[in-house]
């Protein structure tokens, strides 16, 4: 460190700089020299790195320290502002560009070594195999958080059901010909026992809400029923519906079809159009049965739709009165509306689904597309 | 049920092109799904509700179609030419069960010719999917999808003494019905006999004996109408359905048995030729005055929330036959709000029974779109079921733990079920069908763990080797005639536990990575403990039974309550389903699990961060064979050193230095204070006691070098 104009050994009268261009010209040289020996360095290099460090920022005999004891200390005070001034620079100046190259050599040096040790970011990394929920799991839980957004409480009951429940209580007497589209399991009793069977709906619940509670009613139930028909793609003696049932001194059909409607576009897309169309059921009047618009085609008619525009999710309608007759309601005061949808149909509909036999094998190759 | 366009533009005048008329039905509630082409003219293809008996006549669809278009409605009228001589000299008609058949109708024809009925009426009824047999036959079905009213006529020189009785089947009577088939009836059947036998199962089909012939040249022509409950009774009893069954089932119009009778017996003129006797011979016990209903706007906007103006509700209710008059003291007002309406109901309107109905009619011809959608009124909190969250949070964690949820149907083989039933005293009976499907799919499971081996099986049977699943579900019993259902989680594996990668060994999944998973599982119920044992199903040796912490404290000492069991499927059972890998299989009780997580739920507290630091003594002990971690742990434990913060596990071996009989475990122990840092000294005290302890206990000796 000695031999240039602006060598830090020695003192400023030493070198003749006592103007302030002077001391300038001098902190001038002394940055283009860090410049140049800092251009010099490799890439990588942490060893001469930390040696070009020393000798410029080392505490005991670095270029900085120099420059403070030699040119620094001694000045006279007007001299001093300047010269602290110009150190204060240079120092700043040393300090950011040595952080600089440290940081690029660390990293030329852990690029280097990684390519030694033969790192292959192509493999995967290792992972832990979750689990999934099933299908029709998810669907009924969208369906719920659904229905929970506009205040309808979700119950659950029994499987296994009186006859009284699942057909008299909803309008359905002994020899009606409704019976026939709800073929039923029995159970086998020992003689003289009450008959049991599975229930082919979930709407026994609405019976059992309405003996508990009196309105307002909200709730929905979902839940295993069962029909007595032979599987196919899509048939499956055991399924999952979820019944609706909302009853009140002030629902009317209006209130109804605005239920219907906000759920299909919940569940099917805000564009979804809803119709209602007449229909039939024993405990319902009127009764609706609901079609959205195609999913698939926007309501233009496609196959999914079987040109139709139309695809029929599910049954509803106000609650008959005579239903009201087997739990005590007040018919004249009341009225409401049910329904009941079946999840296979949603989540089949939801995700492409084709068979409903898929549903229940639980092959897990299956379940996994439902991450 | 098909129905032909232009059959209906005989009662009706259309303005619409068939693809429109459909679309305008279903809206009205006459579901129409298809529209084909046939000789005949477009089809359209109709699903009848059960309640529209009526709609299965190409009248009744008319009459709707009317109500739809607003466009008069033409009422066919038929008039035979009648010859001098009466029916009711020709024959004579007695009903002694006037429960089962409330009227039956006779006509006579004498002279025809029985022979192919022309083009156009078989093209008619080949479009409907029927086939011609000859022009009397064809005659009476072409009637019965006309008018919705099922006729049957009968070579009348085959009844014995030309005369019907109408009565109750005679224990055992034996009748071939046309399809040729003999059926056996009872008493609770109504027949159709003449002087000596049944010649007809009453509704539902004709006797083979009677039925017309090439050769009959005279015939009795019936038009009735039976009991509903009646018919279908014995429809199923005989498994007998026919297109007179469904109609009567439904229950039929009895004012359209005459007319269609009158309608038929024309028909048969015009295309089989012949003579009608005069009149009709017509017993009629159960005719019943029209019903008059009232229909109020009040009712209205109650049920429906949105008003229809009264020239719209009087256009509906005219064209479908209800005849409404205002009869409210405000009736020259325009859409009053007290206006009333008397209705009477039409005799095929058995289902508008009730002021409900009424509006419904009104609603659906209106038309539902015209209904505005609002949403009700809030007036509770909504509640999730009681269970849901505990539900959730296992859910979450079998998902994390890496098990997939299954969800099988829980009929089972009854030889399958037993294999996983434990008999234990007051344990319900076996949930079985009365009417199965198949023998495979007999009985309600009874338990999880069977239709989790089944899903196994399943997966390994296709190449599936590392499986881990679980299923929320219910089990079911029958408790003497009550029925049980109670929740179960059950949770199934083979295979590895971790695969082998570029990063990893592979190991196989063993009963400490079930217990392990358990453990993690049921943390959030406050934790679960394993003893050794379990069920039959399980392999001796591999199988734990479960007891969950919480309820464990809560019972006396010595007495347990098992949540459930785990373990490896015995071989046994394992042989009966074909697998040959080790699978593992887990069934726990699922609402003790709910309350532990509610309680475990409501007893989270905050402990104070320990302030000083922890210090680990390392204990390398050889102890016999027989001594369990158990022991160790709980030795340690029973010198109530507060300080003892943790004792786990590290190591454990056998063999090397280590004698016969005997094995190393490496036990290491966390003390913490939460007074002062420990010093060496305090260290070194609770290490000397811990060792005496063990030495003194469980005969353990610290194992040097």
């Amino acid at each position: 460190m000695s031999g240039a104009k602006s060598n830090p050994e020695r003192n400023l009268a030493e070198l003749g700089a006592t103007s302030a261009e002077g001391i300038s010209a001098l902190f001038v040289e002394v940055r283009a020299r860090f410049d140049r020996e800092t251009g010099q360095l490799a890439a990588g290099d942490l060893a001469a790195w930390t040696a070009l460090r020393n000798s410029w920022l080392g505490r005991s005999s670095g270029v900085i320290t120099a420059i403070g004891d030699n040119w620094l200390k001694p000045s006279a005070p007007e001299q001093k502002r300047v010269v602290g001034k110009l150190l204060n620079e240079l120092k700043a100046h040393v300090e950011s560009t040595l952080e600089e190259l440290r940081v690029r050599a660390e990293a030329a040096g852990e690029t280097g070594a990684a390519a030694a040790s033969g790192t292959d970011l192509s493999l995967p990394g290792l992972r832990r195999a979750l689990g999934t929920r099933h299908p029709i799991c998810q669907t009924l839980e969208e369906l719920e958080r659904i229905f929970l957004s506009i205040g309808f409480s979700v119950v659950e009951g029994p499987e296994i059901e009186t006859p009284y429940y699942n057909f008299e209580a909803l309008n359905i007497p002994e020899h009606h010909p409704a019976r026939d589209t709800m073929d039923t399991f029995y159970l086998s009793l020992p003689k003289g026992s009450p008959e049991l069977l599975l229930r082919t709906h979930t709407s026994p619940m609405q019976i059992h809400t309405m003996e508990r509670q009196q309105p307002p009613v909200r709730i929905i139930v979902p839940g295993r029923c069962y029909r007595r028909d032979n599987p196919d793609s899509t048939h499956s003696f055991a399924f999952h519906q979820i019944e609706g049932l909302a009853v009140d001194t002030d629902i009317t059909f209006c209130e109804f079809k605005g239920t219907v409607e906000y759920f299909v576009r919940e569940f099917l897309g805000p564009k979804t159009r809803t119709r209602l169309r007449p229909s039939y059921f024993p405990f319902t009047e009127p009764s609706a049965e609901v079609d959205a618009s195609c999913f698939a085609c926007d309501g233009r008619g496609c196959r999914i739709c079987k040109q139709a525009g139309w695809i029929e999710l599910f049954g509803s309608g106000m609650v008959d009165p005579a239903v009201y007759g087997f739990v005590n309601y007040d018919a004249k005061r009341l009225s409401g509306f049910a329904f009941g949808m079946g999840v296979e149909r949603m989540a089949m509909m939801r995700y492409g689904i084709s068979d409903i036999q898929l549903l229940y094998q639980n092959d897990v190759r299956f379940l996994r597309q439902f991450v | 049920m098909k129905i032909l366009y232009h059959w209906l533009k005989e009662f009706v005048a259309i303005p619409l092109e068939p693809r429109e008329l459909g679309s305008r039905l279903s809206l009205a509630g006459v579901a129409v799904d298809a529209i084909e082409e046939s000789p005949a003219g477009p089809v359209l293809d109709a699903e009848i509700t059960t309640n529209r008996p009526d709609l299965l006549g190409h009248l009744g669809v008319a009459r709707e179609v009317a109500a739809i278009v607003r466009s008069s409605f033409k009422m066919p009228e038929a008039q035979p030419k009648e010859s001098a001589e009466r029916a009711g000299d020709a024959t004579r008609v007695e009903i002694t069960c006037p429960d089962l058949c409330g009227r039956f109708t006779a006509r006579v024809l004498r002279a025809v010719r029985i022979g192919p009925s022309p083009d156009w009426l078989r093209q008619r009824l080949e479009a409907l999917g029927q086939t011609p047999i000859n022009n009397v036959v064809d005659a009476t079905n072409y009637v019965m999808f006309e008018l919705g009213h099922a006729l049957h006529a009968f070579d009348l020189d085959t009844l014995a003494e030309r005369r019907i009785v109408v009565r109750r089947a005679n224990p055992g009577e034996k009748m071939r019905t046309l399809d040729g088939i003999e059926r056996v009836l009872t008493r609770d059947m109504c027949v159709v006999a003449d002087a000596r036998r049944a010649v007809a199962i009453g509704g539902i089909m004709g006797g083979a004996e009677t039925e017309i012939s090439s050769a009959t040249r005279n015939l009795l022509l019936e038009c009735a109408w039976f009991d509903p409950i009646s018919i279908r009774r014995t429809s199923k009893a005989l498994g007998l359905r026919t297109e007179a069954s469904i109609r009567f089932e439904r229950r039929a119009d009895p004012e359209m048995a005459e007319r269609a009778s009158r309608r038929c017996a024309q028909l048969i003129q015009e295309i089989a030729g012949g003579e009608v006797l005069a009149g009709v011979v017509d017993v009629y016990p159960s005719r019943q005055p029209a019903a008059e209903l009232e229909l109020t706007r009040r009712e209205l906007l109650r049920v429906m929330g949105a008003d229809v103006p009264d020239a719209e509700i009087e256009g509906i209710l005219r064209a479908l036959g209800f005849e409404p008059q205002r009869t409210d003291a405000n009736r020259a007002g325009h859409d009053s709000l007290v206006a009333a309406w008397r209705c009477t109901q039409p005799s095929w309107r058995n289902d508008v029974a009730r002021e409900v109905d009424l509006i419904e009619e009104v609603a659906r011809h209106h038309g539902f779109d015209k209904f505005p959608p609002r949403l009700p009124a809030a007036r509770q909190p909504a509640r999730r079921l009681s269970h849901a969250n505990a539900l959730d949070a296992l859910r979450e964690r079998l998902i994390g733990l890496g098990y997939q949820e299954a969800v099988p149907i829980p009929f089972v083989d009854e030889v399958h079920d037993v294999l996983f039933r434990e008999e234990a005293a007051g344990a319900p009976g076996i949930a079985r069908l009365a009417n199965p499907l198949a023998e495979d799919a007999a009985v309600l499971r009874s338990t999880g763990a069977v239709t989790m081996v089944r899903t196994l099986e399943w997966n390994l049977n296709r190449g599936q080797r590392n499986l881990r699943l679980f299923e929320i579900g219910r089990v079911y019993g029958i408790e003497g005639s009550k029925s049980v259902e109670t929740p179960m989680l059950t949770l199934g594996a083979a295979g590895l536990a971790r695969e082998k990668s570029v990063h990893d060994s592979p190991r196989t999944f063993g009963l400490e990575d079930l217990k392990g998973d358990l453990e993690t599982l049921l943390e959030i119920c406050g934790g679960v403990q394993a003893e050794a044992g379990g069920p039959a199903w399980l392999q001796a040796g591999r199988a734990m039974r479960l007891a969950l912490v919480r309820e464990k404290s809560a019972l006396s000492a010595g007495d347990t309550k098992w949540a459930g069991a785990g373990g490896q499927l015995a071989r046994r059972v394992a042989e009966r389903f074909k697998l040959k890998q080790d699978v593992w299989v887990a069934q726990l009780q699922l609402d003790p699990l709910v309350r532990a997580f509610a309680a475990h739920r409501a007893g989270r507290h905050f402990v104070p961060l320990p302030r000083f630091p922890a210090v680990e003594r390392d204990f390398s002990l050889v102890v016999a064979d027989g001594v369990t971690f158990g022991r160790v742990a709980q030795t340690i434990r029973g010198l109530a050193v507060p300080e003892i913060e943790n004792i786990e596990a590290v190591d454990l071996f056998r063999g090397g230095a280590i004698p016969a009989g005997k094995h190393s475990l490496l036990v290491r122990v966390t003390l913490q204070s939460h007074e002062s840092t420990l010093t060496e000294a305090q260290v070194n005290e609770v290490s000397a006691r811990i060792v005496a302890a063990l030495e003194r206990e469980v005969g353990a000796t610290l194992r040097t070098g």
